[in-house]
């Protein structure tokens, strides 16, 4: 393959990367993909691959040198352009997968892989990001913790999961009328009566790989709404932390429940 | 592969990638502009006469010419050709892709929430010492144990360091092959002095840019998707590796054999290693610091410029000393 083409088809490449990093963050759904500091980053990265791209195709016809001394023992006729790979080779390995993931991807998890962020995990096994909660006392939940004109003090999720394994969160919270908003999902465990859903959100400290599912359990009494798999709602009810199996859990016993809009940033992150 | 899986896995790669790929655009572009820019003689200058005290500078220079490990090789063969001692070659090329600006800037965006300060501070602590380790032993050995023949030969037959030799520093402005014989009192008939314009230099240094890119975004697409598959349970090992995350010995050695196959640039594995959420803090630094000294691809780069014999040495002796300082920390 000629140089030129050579240089042709890899600065096509790079502009097809830039092109994708690009679109994703011009269309908004970058923030399903990135925490806000990395979006910038990545249409900052997206840009300056563009220009790349586009500078070598223009000049890809130019004649020039490589611009530095040789020594001796060193091969001299090296062009510095030519890859490590053959070009067509090289072009597929950086090609099909981002062709494939922008066709495939749905911007969210699929059940089987909300399981292994976690989605189904008991709490105890999920502390790492409990440090990342201030301090929790009644005073502060009235000062800080909306209340709803029913009567009911919004929290999120993250305060409602963590609380299971701090006695002094727990001891605030337990029994408290609450509200607050996630992801239905089928309830898996210690659901023989088939009256629990489960609500989740993601915690994204980077980007949605790095992601870990922050869960709750929602105990309906009564058979659950037919609400769809994955669909945003707002619940009402009274929060408990029950021991079930040797374990405490945090449940929910709902008293509303509606469909809700998902929120502009469908994660929680670490800032 | 599933629906469900597919779109799990377009999810995993798309993020990572959009996570990693602006900073593999800025090391690819500062080491294309270093590579046209940056005099050949200029690292020389930075080093001290004593030997030991050069091998630790050596370690340090990557913060002034910060190179990946890709992009090293290639200089680091120019840069013995010319005389730079080996010892100090093999430091640099060892401590650059970690030792650098742009690495230290991406491990601690990766790994915010997750103690980034010790992460980026161990990372380029480790990184130096072994780096540093490899060079003092390498000084002590003859310098055939360590270099190709071809290359070891050619500057034994020098008897000096080759810059001091004339008649090789030339700038090569011409597309063809300069494989010509030349002594120190005959031209090699062409001429030498048609030195490249700003506007030639420029283009130069962009092309260098892109063909570093390509080099590291074709590894570092296979890399990705092979942690993709990991990441969301695809792939068939993922429990095996999960189960290994708990074990001191285990958790490291499992951690740098997936760096050494996943080849991925030092400008993004912390992308990758901070996304292992199962593995402990310190077998994440052993991933960060054995991958950008040993990985698959670079044993191929290697055997550019050393012995077969001498990168299965570095290679087994770097995985044993990582292991032990990770399971040391753990």
């Amino acid at each position: 393959m000629s140089p030129r083409l050579s240089r042709i088809l890899f600065g096509t490449a790079v502009l097809v990367w830039s092109g994708v990093m690009l679109y994703f963050y011009a269309s908004g759904r970058i923030n399903k993909y990135l925490a806000p500091d990395f979006r910038l980053l990545s249409m900052l990265g997206g840009l300056g691959l563009g220009v790349l791209g586009l500078f070598n195709i223009l000049t890809s016809g130019a004649n020039t040198t490589c611009g530095h001394d040789h020594g001796p023992g060193e091969d001299h006729h090296h062009d510095h352009q030519s890859s490590d790979l053959h070009p067509l080779v090289a072009l597929v390995l950086m090609l099909v997968p981002i062709g494939l993931s922008t066709a495939w991807t749905k911007d969210e998890y699929s059940p089987a892989a909300l399981a292994r962020k976690g989605a189904y995990d008991s709490p105890s096994e999920n502390v790492f990001l409990a440090s990342a909660l201030p301090p929790l006392t009644r005073e502060s939940v009235e000062q800080n913790h909306i209340k709803s004109p029913a009567g009911y003090y919004q929290f999120s999720l993250m305060e409602l999961f963590f609380a299971t394994g701090d006695r002094d969160y727990q001891s605030v919270i337990d029994g408290m009328k609450i509200e607050t908003e996630g992801r239905l999902i089928d309830e898996k465990n210690n659901n023989s009566n088939g009256t629990r859903r489960r609500l989740y959100r993601l915690f994204i400290t980077c980007c949605v790989a790095d992601s870990r599912a922050i869960p709750i359990i929602a105990e309906f009494n009564a058979p659950p709404p037919d609400i769809p798999e994955n669909d945003w709602v707002r619940i009402s009810g009274t929060m408990t932390y029950p021991k079930e199996n040797g374990e405490l859990h945090p449940v929910l016993q709902v008293e509303d429940i509606s469909p809700a809009d998902p929120p502009y940033e469908e994660s929680f992150l670490r800032n | 592969m599933s629906p469900e899986a597919q779109q799990d896995f377009a999810l995993a790669f798309l993020s990572i990638l959009f996570e990693g790929a602006p900073f593999i655009f800025l090391g690819t572009l500062a080491s294309g502009f270093i590579d046209v820019y940056l005099p050949s003689g200029t690292m020389d200058r930075f080093l001290p006469k004593n030997r030991n005290a050069s091998i630790f500078v050596a370690g340090l220079l990557g913060a002034v010419f910060p190179v990946c490990e890709c992009a090293v090789v290639p200089v680091i063969r120019r840069l013995v050709g010319k005389g730079l001692p080996v010892s100090c070659a093999l430091t640099y090329m060892l401590a650059a892709p970690i030792v650098n600006p742009i690495t230290a800037l991406s491990t601690w965006k990766a790994f915010q929430g997750q103690d980034a300060f010790a992460m980026v501070g161990s990372r380029l602590l480790l990184g130096y010492a072994l780096a540093v380790a490899v060079g003092l032993i390498a000084a002590r050995l003859p310098i055939t144990a360590i270099l190709r023949k071809k290359l070891a030969d050619s500057l034994e037959s020098s008897g000096k360091p080759a810059e001091q030799q004339p008649g090789h520093d030339h700038h090569c402005g011409c597309d063809h092959d300069h494989h010509h014989n030349h002594d120190e009192k005959t031209c090699c008939g062409h001429d030498h002095s048609h030195s490249p314009t700003g506007g030639e230099k420029l283009v130069a240094a962009f092309r260098s840019a892109m063909k570093d890119f390509v080099d590291v975004a074709v590894y570092f697409s296979i890399g990705v998707s092979i942690t993709a598959l990991f990441n969301t349970g695809i792939a068939p090992g993922a429990e095996w590796l999960d189960s290994l995350a708990g074990s001191p010995t285990g958790a490291p050695a499992a951690l740098m054999i997936l760096a050494f196959v996943l080849s991925l640039c030092s400008t993004s594995d912390a992308f990758i290693a901070a996304t292992l959420d199962k593995f402990s803090w310190a077998a994440k630094l052993a991933f960060l610091t054995y991958g950008p000294m040993v990985d698959v691809k670079l044993i191929f780069l290697y055997q550019t410029v050393l012995r077969k014999r001498f990168i299965i040495m570095l290679a087994t002796g770097l995985f044993l000393a990582t292991g032990v300082v990770s399971f040391l920390l753990t």
